[in-house]
Formats: structure tokens, sequence, C-alpha cells
């Protein structure tokens, strides 16, 4: 029997590309924006693209992220893509300065400008767009983000990626909490196997 | 590191590929959705389609092909073409496109960049900037590019390098900037607009425009001296026509020492 997976529907962004990619590695997808049903989930999705505000700030402090702490709680497997991973820590500076759900210590910031891979070369572009390899398991993903997690206890941090001089954490883990900046649902067949070992219960 | 990425891009018309896809193992190369799952499966980094019509129900038929293309694709997608407000952005975005470019809209309101930059994200929002280089004046230091409207129709009098400044610090994410003078010439980017938009930007520049040969894939996106330093290249006919498969330009820019995503496991590619 395929494995059900709860998509969170926030309103961020479309949910069309995670829905496919988790049916084609043999998941049963239920999308919904309805807490009580988030809050049943044996196994919840949660992607995200755009920034912290407005809409981050109502799940956090409404019925959504109550639900999304229910199931985080209760053990069942979370995965949190881009936005989605970034909303589990403490705060964000994106938009002024936004609270996350805190579940897990970090800090998402925006990348440093001027930041260069090399003194003396051409400063680093943001946003951090296109196919970056992650560490260690030398793998490329599709990442779009101008902000990252930092200050992740080393304990939590699966999967490392670069960006000139700096290293952000590609894919945190925390128990039954799994969470990555870049979109699987984007990174052709790395993201599929990748979603693949979600459902199974692995990690990544 | 972040790898330079290599886009085919398709121009679509009432909802049939321009001039169609001409590669080994394609039943229909004018289905926009058949050419791009064999893209997909080549190891695309991104793929890009072009709506080039100029009617109502083409552009909805567009509307439904970005759908269709949407489904059985997992790379990113970057949709354009005779957007002109939030509603047509949406539209597309509803369709599963994960970026959309932007050209002429923008230069007649600038505004639009960031409130959809604010109500998406920057990471969503291309600004398509079309540029020519003008006649050279006497007195001039440096050749001047002037921004261009309405498929190269007409003349904005922006300066170049200053509107894609300026896109930039109004929120757009991409700037894809495409050579007028060299579209559908094979003869190559413009290197020199392209390397000074890559310099002076802050934001990601995707080269388009002339390509011929790998050997000008490598001129967009190597640092080297002579080079444009572009962040992706954008392609078209070199794809279409079944010269080079995508797997063959990256062998060819990792060779040559242009960071790439090695070409796909052999195993995807038999999937199509």
């Amino acid at each position: 029997m395929p494995r059900e997976v709860t998509v969170v529907d926030a309103n961020l962004g479309n949910l069309d590309s995670v829905e496919r990619a988790m049916v084609q590695v043999g998941a049963a997808v239920v999308v919904t924006g309805d807490p009580d049903r988030i809050a049943a989930a044996r196994m919840l999705v949660f992607p995200g693209q755009g920034a912290f505000g407005e809409v981050t700030n109502e799940i956090v402090d409404g019925a959504l992220g109550a639900a999304i702490r229910v199931v985080i709680g209760r053990g069942d497997p979370y995965l949190g893509i881009c936005v989605g991973m970034q909303l589990l820590f403490e705060d964000s500076e994106e938009n002024g300065g936004q609270r996350g759900l805190g579940v897990l210590p970090g800090h998402v910031r925006r990348f440093p400008s001027g930041m260069t891979s090399f003194p003396g070369t051409r400063p680093l572009k943001i946003p951090h767009v296109g196919w970056n390899d992650v560490h260690p398991i030398d793998e490329h993903f599709y990442f779009s983000h101008s902000y990252y997690v930092d200050g992740v206890d080393p304990n939590d941090v699966m999967w490392t990626t670069r960006y000139g001089t700096l290293e952000f954490p590609a894919a945190i883990s925390h128990n039954n909490i799994i969470g990555c900046q870049f979109h699987p649902e984007k990174s052709q067949w790395a993201g599929l196997r990748f979603l693949r070992s979600f459902i199974l219960g692995g990690r990544g | 590191m972040l790898k330079r990425r290599i886009i085919p891009c398709l121009d679509i018309k009432d909802g049939r590929v321009v001039k169609g896809v001409h590669f080994v193992g394609l039943r229909d190369g004018g289905d926009p959705v058949e050419a791009c799952r064999a893209y997909d499966a080549q190891g695309a980094d991104e793929i890009c389609m072009l709506d080039i019509t100029a009617t109502v129900e083409g552009r909805a038929t567009f509307v439904d092909v970005v759908r269709r293309v949407a489904r059985q694709t997992f790379a990113p997608l970057t949709v354009g073409g005779g957007i002109r407000r939030e509603a047509d952005v949406r539209r597309l975005m509803v369709a599963g496109a994960d970026k959309v470019a932007i050209n002429s809209a923008i230069v007649t309101n600038p505004r639009l960049i960031s409130e959809l930059a604010a109500r998406y994200g920057s990471q969503c929002i291309v600004a398509a900037v079309d540029v020519r280089r003008m006649p050279a004046r006497p007195g001039d230091v440096e050749p001047l590019y002037e921004v261009v409207i309405h498929g190269g129709r007409r003349s904005t009098g922006l300066d170049a390098i200053r509107w894609c400044e300026e896109v930039a610090e109004l929120g757009a994410g991409e700037i894809m900037l495409t050579s007028m003078d060299r579209d559908g010439t094979r003869d190559g980017y413009d290197l020199w607009i392209t390397r000074e938009i890559s310099r002076r930007v802050p934001i990601p520049v995707i080269a388009s425009g002339g390509v011929g040969s790998l050997e000008h894939l490598r001129e967009g996106l190597a640092d080297a001296e002579g080079c444009a330093g572009a962040d992706a290249a954008l392609a078209a006919s070199i794809f279409h026509f079944g010269l080079f498969t995508i797997g063959e330009a990256k062998a060819y820019l990792q060779e040559k020492g242009v960071p790439v995503r090695p070409p796909e496991p052999s195993r995807f590619a038999s999937h199509v």
C-alpha cells in the first residue's frame, strides 16, 4: 500500500510539483490547509517558497503552526522544504525580522552581500540560484534562495553546501524532522531519490 | 560550488514548438511536452519556454502547455512572453511555472517588479532584458547598448547597464539578457555586454542570443579573459536540431574547466 503523505497548503506557492514528485516516488498524497487534517497526518511535508512575512506570521501564530507542532511532537515524520524548513527555527531576518516556530535552535539570515569565492574575484550573486553540490553525499540539488539557516546545532546538520566562503546547512535532521534548503521536487533524479528515502523512513 | 546552468529554450506559438525540435527518439517535434521531457531526461539544468503568440486564445493555450509540461518534468521551469500584469503571472505560477520572465511590461511599469517580488519572492521574477548595440559615436569610451522592447521593434532610450542595475534594485531575482543583434545568428553571445552586466549587477545573469556551437557556451559562461562569466547559458537551435545533447554540452564545458553539473547518469536517460 502506498504511504500516505499530507502536503501542507499554507498559501506559500504552488504545490503541484511537490505533489507530483511525491506521487512519482510512490506516495499517496493529500494536499490540505485544514489544521485538523494536518494534525492527524502520519507523514507531513511542508513545502514553501517565497518569503518570511505576513503568511508565515499567520502560520506561526495560528492553528496551522499548532497542527505542525502536534505532528512533530508526536514523532511522526516531517519534511520541511525551503521556507518549510526555515520556519522550524527561532527567527528570520527577512522583512524586518520575523518569528519562526522555534522547534529547533537556529536563525535564518540573509547571505552577506559582497561575499566572494576568492579574494579579488567578483562578488557572488544573491539569490543563490542553481545546482550546487552537497556534502558529504556529493550529489547536486537545485537551490533558489537568499536566506540560509545559521547557528544550527551541529548535531542537527545532515548535509552542507558551500556558497563562496560560506558553508551552510543544505539539509537538517533531528529525530523525526528532516528539512532541506534545496528543492527536491525540482532536482530531477537526485531529488526524487531524496523524497523516496524520506517516505521510506530513511535519512535522505 | 554553484554550477553554471545550461538552459534549453523553446519558442511556443499557438501551443506548438516554433520550427519544431528534431532529435533522435522524438515522435512529434512540435509537441512542447515531449521536447521538455526529453530535455529533462538529458539533464537540462532548467527549461525555458517563451510564448510568441499574439492572440488571446493563443495565450490561454500557452498556460495549458505550461501546465502539461510542469506535470511531466522535474526541473525548474521558466516561462515568459506576453506577461503584462500580476494576473498573468498568477496564471502561469498556478499552472506550475517556477519563474516568470517579464520584458516589455517592466519597462513601461518598473514598479511591477517590486510588486511581484513582494508577492512571489525575488527568486520567481526574471527580468528579460533585450539589448542592442548603438552605433559608435566619436568620443565614446565604451560601447553603448540600448534596451529594446516588442521583439526589438521599439527602442526605449534606456541604457542597458543602468536598466539592469535598476531591475536588480527593484527586486528582480535574475536577468535574462538577450542580444537582439546576435539572436538567431549563431555567431555567439554578445560577450562585451554580457560580461559588463554580469560583473556589475548583484543578481544572476542568463546569457541569451546567438549560440551556434559548444564553444559559444563556454565563452558565455567561463570567467577567463575574453569570456562573459554569465551564471547561465540559454540556447535553442544547437539543442533543438540535435547537433548536441545537453550531456555533450556539459561534457565539453567540464573538460574546458567550466563548473557544470555532471551529465546525468545513463539509467535516467533510458527513462524516456
